[in-house]
Parts: C-alpha cells; structure tokens; sequence
C-alpha cells in the first residue's frame, strides 16, 4: 500500500484454479508473478494460477 | 512650499481629467519599461515551485534506491559511493551532420552503457538474481533521469534569471508542464519496479506470456524468449522479454534469430501505446506499422528486416496515460488483455489463410510477468 498526493494504491493479485476454474483475489505478497502457480485451491486443491497482479487507486 | 490639501482637492474638482490621465498613463509607463521583468518574476515564481518538486524526487528517489540496495543485497564494501557515481553518468550521443549509419552508431552506444551498468552492479554484491539485477538497472535509471531533468530544468532557469532574459524562460513555461506529468510517472514507478509488480507497459508481454504458457521457450537473444505454438492451421511464433525481469529485452535481434528459422507471412506487434488527452485508458486500437516505443534503434531493426522480407506489420496497441505505462498496472488495463486477445485472433483470421504462419510480438517491460 503506497500514498501519493493523498491517493492510496494497493496492490492485489488476482489468481485462477486450473481445474475449477475458481477465481480469488487477495494482497500482494512478495514473490507473486503472473502466471506462475504456488498455491493450491481451497476448493479442490488443484493448483492456482496467478492471472493478474493489478493496483486499485483510493482517494 | 507647504502643501495646501485644501487647495488640492479644489484643482482636482476643477480639473478632474488631469488626473484621470495621471492615473491612466503611470501603469502603461510601467509596463512599457519594467513589463517584461514583471512577466518574468511571475513565471519565474511558478517554475520555481516546480524545479523545487524536482529536486525533492530527486532525493527522495535516490534515498529510497538507497535504502533499498541496503535492505536486500548483500556487498562486501559500502555501494552508496560507488552508486551515487552512476547518477551523474552522462551518454554523449553521436554526430548527426552525416547521418548515414547514425542507428548502428546509438545502438552500440546505447548496449554498451547497459553492458557496462550491468557489469559493474553486478560486480558490487554478491548472488545477483537476473531479476534483482534488472531491477537495479531500471532503478538507476529513474534516478538518474530524474536528477537529468532537475538539472536541466534548473540551468534553463537560472540563465535566464541570470541574464533576465524573459524570451528564455517562455519554453521553459510551455514544457514544464510535460516534465513534471513524467517526473512524477518515474517517482510513482519507484515502489513497482522494487517489488517487481507488472507495470501498464507490461500488457503486451503479459498478453504473448499467456499464450507461451505450456510451450517450449526458448532464447531469442539477450532477455528474449520464444515459442511456437498453432491457431485454426496457422503456426504462431511467439516473441516477448524473458520474465520476470525488469527488461524491454532485444525484439530487433528476436525478430531476426525467428527469420532465420522460418519466414512469417505476418508481424503483429502488441504494446502500450501513450493515449491521447480525451481518449479512455485501457481502450484498444489497431493499425499499420512496428508498435514500439524506446530511443528508436529496435523499431528502425525490425522495420528494416520486415521490409527487406516483404513482412506486413500490424499493430495492436492498449491506450495509457505515461503514469500509468510506468508505474503499478491497472486493473482496467489487466482486464483489457482478453479483448486484446480476441482482437489479436481476428487480426489473424482477417489478414492469413490456413497453412500460414504470423510472428506475434509482446512489446514492453516484463517486469513481474513470466511466460
């Protein structure tokens, strides 16, 4: 989470489960890429994939 | 003589146009002889509040580059001296009187300020990642620009403060506006390009990463990989920068090492293109020509190898503002990459027939995007 000119940027990563196709956002944490997969689903346990890392800008 | 107010009031009442002309001509007198100083100090006091901005990016990019390399890598010797030499490096660019052979001449200039910041950054800490090296790079970079902007900035306004030279600083008024929109992209780039998140400008890599996934990828040149891959009967080759890494990587050279394997009958460019004041971020246009943006020697590459092979170039771009190609990627613009997709596939039904084959390029900055 970042402040500039009183705006405040965070950053999510938004992540897909390869088998049931789950989709789940959370806070970035270090190490996070874009396609690569570290987590397995809470759902199914398959295995998730990061498909966006993106920031949401807040007055 | 004493003054009689009295006796003032009595000959203004009597002759009242008098003074009004008095009134009316001691501004114009000022302005025809100190107008220029008056504009000058007015001007001045607005560019001076910005050059103040600069120098407080300046050193709060610097400190914070600082800070950084002492938080998360390891060196033998203090590298705050060693670093803080690499700010003031200047790039003396060729002459242009002939121009005849100039590319060749600021594309090995430029490679070989990149060889060397490499070299020496990687000679100073020790269990360098590639990742953590491009980083560095991309950081010195925004202070160093950042500090080159300052300068100049600050040099423009005190010559002409100096010499009180008021046609000097009317450029100066007209740009600064610009400078500052890309001081302040470059000072919000800063906390991205340190946690290797994706910036805006990475949504073409981010776009041909997608479509490498499950591919073999292979090195193209310097931080460039490709991959082949098929669509309704066509062969795609795939071609962006190696990520995760901070890097633009070599498309020109990727361009040719693909050429010299197989011909593809079709080049289609995908990158961030700067959206016009007006235009909705995020929002896609198409058109003709090498979609890539840099000092110019990569796009003069591929345009010279695609028109040398008779290759048509097309172009896909994603609208953006500068502050939100540099810094921390948008969801808007993330979300723009399916469109994007579907768009790049009806490009390529539209423009080959079955059997042929398209090179599909992801231009831009792949940091925090893999393939």
């Amino acid at each position: 989470m970042r402040k500039s000119d009183n705006k405040i940027t965070t950053c999510y990563t938004s992540m897909e489960c390869n088998s049931c196709k789950t989709i789940k956002k959370r806070k970035f944490t270090d190490g996070d890429i874009v396609f690569s997969t570290s987590e397995n689903c809470s759902d199914c346990d398959g295995k998730m994939m990061i498909t966006k890392i993106f920031g949401v800008t807040m007055d | 003589m004493d003054f009689n107010f009295d006796e003032f009031l009595a000959w203004v009442g009597e002759d009242i146009d008098t003074l009004m002309m008095l009134i009316w001509i001691l501004p114009v007198i000022i302005f025809v002889f100190y107008g220029q100083r008056i504009q000058l100090l007015i001007s001045s006091n607005e560019i001076k509040k910005d050059i103040g901005k600069l120098e407080e990016y300046t050193i709060s990019t610097k400190k914070e580059f600082l800070n950084y390399v002492k938080n998360n890598l390891t060196s033998k010797t203090d590298p705050s001296k060693k670093l803080d030499s690499f700010f003031d490096y200047f790039t003396i660019m060729p002459v242009d009187m002939d121009p005849n052979g100039i590319i060749t001449k600021i594309n090995h200039l430029i490679r070989s300020r990149e060889d060397f910041i490499r070299l020496q950054i990687n000679g100073m800490f020790s269990d360098l990642s590639s990742v953590e090296l491009s980083k560095l790079q991309n950081l010195l970079e925004i202070v160093t620009t950042l500090q080159l902007f300052y300068k100049h900035t600050r040099h423009l306004y005190l010559t002409a403060k100096k010499q009180k030279n008021f046609p000097l600083i009317l450029p100066l008024q007209m740009m600064i506006p610009f400078i500052m929109e890309e001081a302040v992209a470059l000072k919000d780039a800063m906390p991205a390009i340190k946690n290797g998140q994706p910036i805006g400008d990475g949504i073409g890599p981010m776009i041909v990463g997608q479509m490498m996934l499950g591919t073999t990828k292979e090195s193209a040149a310097f931080e460039t990989v490709w991959s082949k891959t098929t669509f309704e009967d066509r062969e795609l080759f795939l071609l962006k920068a190696e990520g995760p890494n901070a890097t633009v990587g070599r498309p020109g050279d990727g361009l040719e090492k693909i050429i010299s394997i197989k011909k593809p009958d079709l080049v289609i460019m995908i990158d961030a293109s700067l959206k016009l004041e007006g235009e909705d971020s995020a929002s896609i246009a198409k058109g003709f020509g090498a979609a890539i943006g840099g000092i110019g020697t990569e796009r003069f590459k591929i345009e010279e190898i695609a028109t040398k092979n008779k290759i048509p170039i097309l172009a896909l771009v994603v609208k953006q503002s500068i502050h939100e190609a540099i810094t921390l990627m948008t969801e808007e613009i993330a979300d723009s990459a399916k469109t994007v997709k579907d768009e790049l596939y009806q490009m390529i039904r539209e423009n080959t027939t079955s059997g042929q084959s398209v090179l599909v390029i992801g231009v831009g900055n792949t940091i925090g995007v893999s393939q």
